[in-house]
């Protein structure tokens, strides 16, 4: 597995390149934009690349741009914490997924797994089955088990929870799933999202206030948790 | 004209009862008329009419009445005296009158302006802004001047250089007239008329003295029917003067304001420095000792220690980060007009986010309870922000609330959702409660009772951020033992479309 890791602290750099390499990553490693632009354009591309926002030469948005364009290739966005706005936005831009530094190895490795099995599922065939717990869902039949016994939920429900199941174990963002479930011109309506998210997790949770499954990402949306 | 009329009058009079009475009163009598006529009279003459009339008037009474009569010679030492008498007795008495007349209209013409100056300083006094009170400034000068007058203000002290955008300029003054009006502001002098410098002008140029400078200039353009005399010059300039202290004193009231201002942001950011100086030392101490540890005596240590070591610098590094968190957030919401990224959220995924992340950092830490009334409404609110304030308060509440655990809720009170941390622990204590939110400064006196560590930065950082919200931080002791810490956050009316999705 290959990744390009796009960060222009040398110290951070280093510690994540061996960090990576322990767990046996290639790892290529760029302090810019512009080197990362130019290793994506003459090097084999890689599976994964980890992009940290603020770098000399640029806003990092322009880079995932040219990555989803050409390859499909799962972006990790590392953030510092005001660079909240750029973050999100980099989301919506299609990135994966993000971290906040300071993070740890494990935080980062787990993220990383996510990526890399969704894209791997993505070359092949779309999610339609998700367990975690006591909860089952099977996308194609239309139908969610809780601990065996059936749930019934709203087509909005259902639409919401099928948009998290696809991409279970990612943060996807309000826009992505106000786009996704109520239409392009309902992305700013949030509060349709909050009210969706408080009844699915009143019929999916065993505590809704102390949510287990359907997580909160605070200003940046919902993940639904990795399933086995 | 008219004051000639009833001179003439009187005058008139005065010869027809002398015609009437001539031969049943006896000639002294009859001169007591003429006197009598020319003192009345003199209450309208200007004073050199009045001694010509008197003068006249003699020698017309020598003609009628004094024999012999129809010739101005005289015949009497006594005929002689009483004309003399006569004479001298109009001319005293026109003199005295005209005199006293002039006194009057002094006073009055005093007293009008006194009233004038004192009106105009009331209205000062009223003004929040003095420059706004130009038209009043113009409107006082109304009687000295016809022509339209020209202003020139400036709110602060003068500009380095004659800068027309930095004053207000009322009315339309030529290039000259600039110059002119800058000139006179910085000369901190009246040109003009009577003034002693650029007496040539027909108009008079009046600076707006303030006690240590001038704050503009104005121009009045004389009016050959208006009396330019040194006094009405006073009067305008005693006008000018009153607006130019008023501006002074507003621009020393605004500089004491801004340096309050600088001293207590100053303040703030020497508590900050002292808070942050202290509370990022203790968590660096122990990552350099723990790593230098790993990186000096590495054979020597077991894994068990080695895992230990890095676990310790794992959680301080985490305690640093949330310092750092916390004083940036209390830096950006000092600041005036800080942008919240404001969205609607549900007090649901606020609380059950904090619960998650305070799960992950204390997997064996005390016990958690999180309770949510039910139909809460959705609150207008930075997500991250908030989450950073109950965060904090998690942190204190499994830190220092005892071994019983911490609930967390959330609440509606009235206009407003109050979210709390509570626990059963020690509280605290009274004579803290007031400050436990201040950024803390260590000193004489002042140790924390239970060496809270990065709790002031974060109690303050939480009540910045309820304040940032329109919302309020408060301690609450609870009749049981234990302490609350509350944020309530106002609640905002959501948009018709919730409801609608909500039918949905």
């Amino acid at each position: 597995m290959k990744v390009l890791l796009v960060e222009d602290d040398r110290e951070l750099r280093a510690t994540l390149k061996s960090a990576l390499e322990v767990e046996g990553y290639g790892v290529q490693t760029a302090a810019s934009l512009s080197e990362g632009r130019a290793l994506l354009s003459h090097a084999m591309p890689p599976d994964l690349v980890l992009l940290d926002l603020g770098l000399p030469d640029g806003d990092g948005e322009t880079l995932l741009e040219q990555l989803r364009r050409r390859h499909g290739t799962p972006v990790l966005v590392i953030s510092a914490r005001e660079q909240d706005g750029h973050k999100v936005r980099l989301l919506d831009a299609g990135a994966d997924d993000y971290l906040v530094k300071p993070f740890s190895i494990s935080e980062l490795l787990a993220r990383m797994r996510v990526a890399l099995r969704h894209r791997g599922i993505a070359a092949r065939a779309a999610v339609t089955r998700y367990e975690m717990g006591g909860l089952k869902v099977d996308l194609a039949a239309h139908r969610v088990e809780l601990d065996g016994a059936e749930q019934h939920l709203t087509p909005t429900e259902f639409k919401l929870l099928a948009r998290l199941v696809r991409s279970a174990g990612q943060v996807v963002t309000h826009r992505a799933l106000l786009c996704d479930v109520w239409g392009a011109e309902f992305t700013e309506h949030t509060q349709y999202l909050r009210l969706y998210m408080g009844q699915l997790r009143a019929k999916l949770e065993a505590e809704p206030a102390d949510p287990r499954l359907l997580l909160t990402e605070p200003g940046v949306g919902y993940r639904l948790i990795e399933g086995h | 004209m008219q004051r000639l009329t009833p001179a003439a009058l009187i005058w008139g009079g005065a010869w027809f009862a002398m015609f009437a009475l001539d031969g049943r009163v006896d000639l002294a009598s009859l001169a007591m008329l003429p006197v009598l006529a020319a003192t009345i009279a003199a209450l309208w003459l200007p004073v050199p009419v009045s001694l010509l009339t008197s003068v006249v008037a003699v020698a017309a009474f020598n003609w009628c009445f004094v024999p012999p009569r129809h010739s101005l010679a005289i015949d009497l030492h006594q005929h002689a005296l009483l004309l003399a008498a006569m004479l001298a007795l109009s001319w005293i008495t026109a003199l005295l009158v005209a005199r006293l007349h002039a006194e009057t209209r002094r006073a009055r013409r005093h007293a009008r302006e006194a009233d004038q100056l004192r009106g105009f300083a009331e209205r000062l006094r009223d003004a929040e802004r003095p420059e706004e009170q130009a038209a009043a400034l113009a409107a006082a000068l109304q009687p000295f001047s016809r022509a339209p007058m020209v202003q020139l203000i400036c709110r602060d002290a003068l500009p380095e250089r004659n800068d027309d955008a930095a004053a207000l300029i009322s009315g339309t003054p030529d290039a000259d007239q600039r110059e002119g009006l800058w000139a006179c502001a910085r000369a901190g002098h009246a040109f003009g008329p009577g003034t002693g410098r650029h007496e040539e002008l027909a108009a008079w140029y009046l600076p707006l003295r303030g006690r240590h400078g001038s704050f503009g200039a104005v121009l009045l353009g004389l009016d050959a029917a208006i009396d330019a005399d040194s006094y009405s010059r006073a009067q305008a300039q005693a006008l000018c003067d009153q607006i130019g202290l008023a501006l002074e004193r507003q621009a020393g009231e605004q500089a004491a304001r801004r340096a309050q201002e600088a001293a207590e942001s100053q303040a703030m950011r020497n508590a900050l420095l002292a808070a942050i100086s202290h509370d990022y030392r203790t968590p660096l101490a122990t990552i350099m000792s723990a790593a230098s540890a790993l990186q000096a005596q590495d054979a020597r240590l077991t894994p068990a220690q080695r895992q230990r070591l890095a676990t310790t610098i794992v959680d301080e590094t985490e305690a640093l980060a949330r310092f750092t968190d916390n004083t940036l957030q209390l830096a950006r919401l000092d600041a005036p007009g800080v942008a919240l990224r404001l969205d609607w959220e549900s007090a649901e995924d606020i609380v059950g986010a904090v619960a998650g992340r305070a799960r992950r950092r204390y997997p064996d830490g005390p016990r958690m309870r999180v309770r949510l009334e039910p139909d809460l409404p959705l609150l207008r609110c930075d997500a991250l922000l908030l989450t950073q304030a109950l965060d904090n308060l998690v942190d204190n509440g499994l830190k220092y609330g005892g071994e019983s655990g911490i609930e967390l809720l959330a609440r509606r009170d009235g206009d407003a959702v109050v979210l709390a941390v509570r626990d059963r622990g020690p509280g605290v204590a009274p004579a803290w409660r007031e400050r436990i939110f201040e950024v803390f400064q260590r000193g004489a006196g002042q140790e924390r009772p239970d060496g809270a560590r990065g709790a002031g930065i974060g109690l303050a950082a939480c009540r910045a951020i309820a304040r940032a919200h329109g919302g309020a931080m408060r301690y609450r002791a609870r009749s049981h033992g234990g302490a609350s810490f509350e944020i309530s956050l106002p609640v905002v009316e959501v948009p018709v479309a919730a409801a609608e999705a909500r039918g949905a």
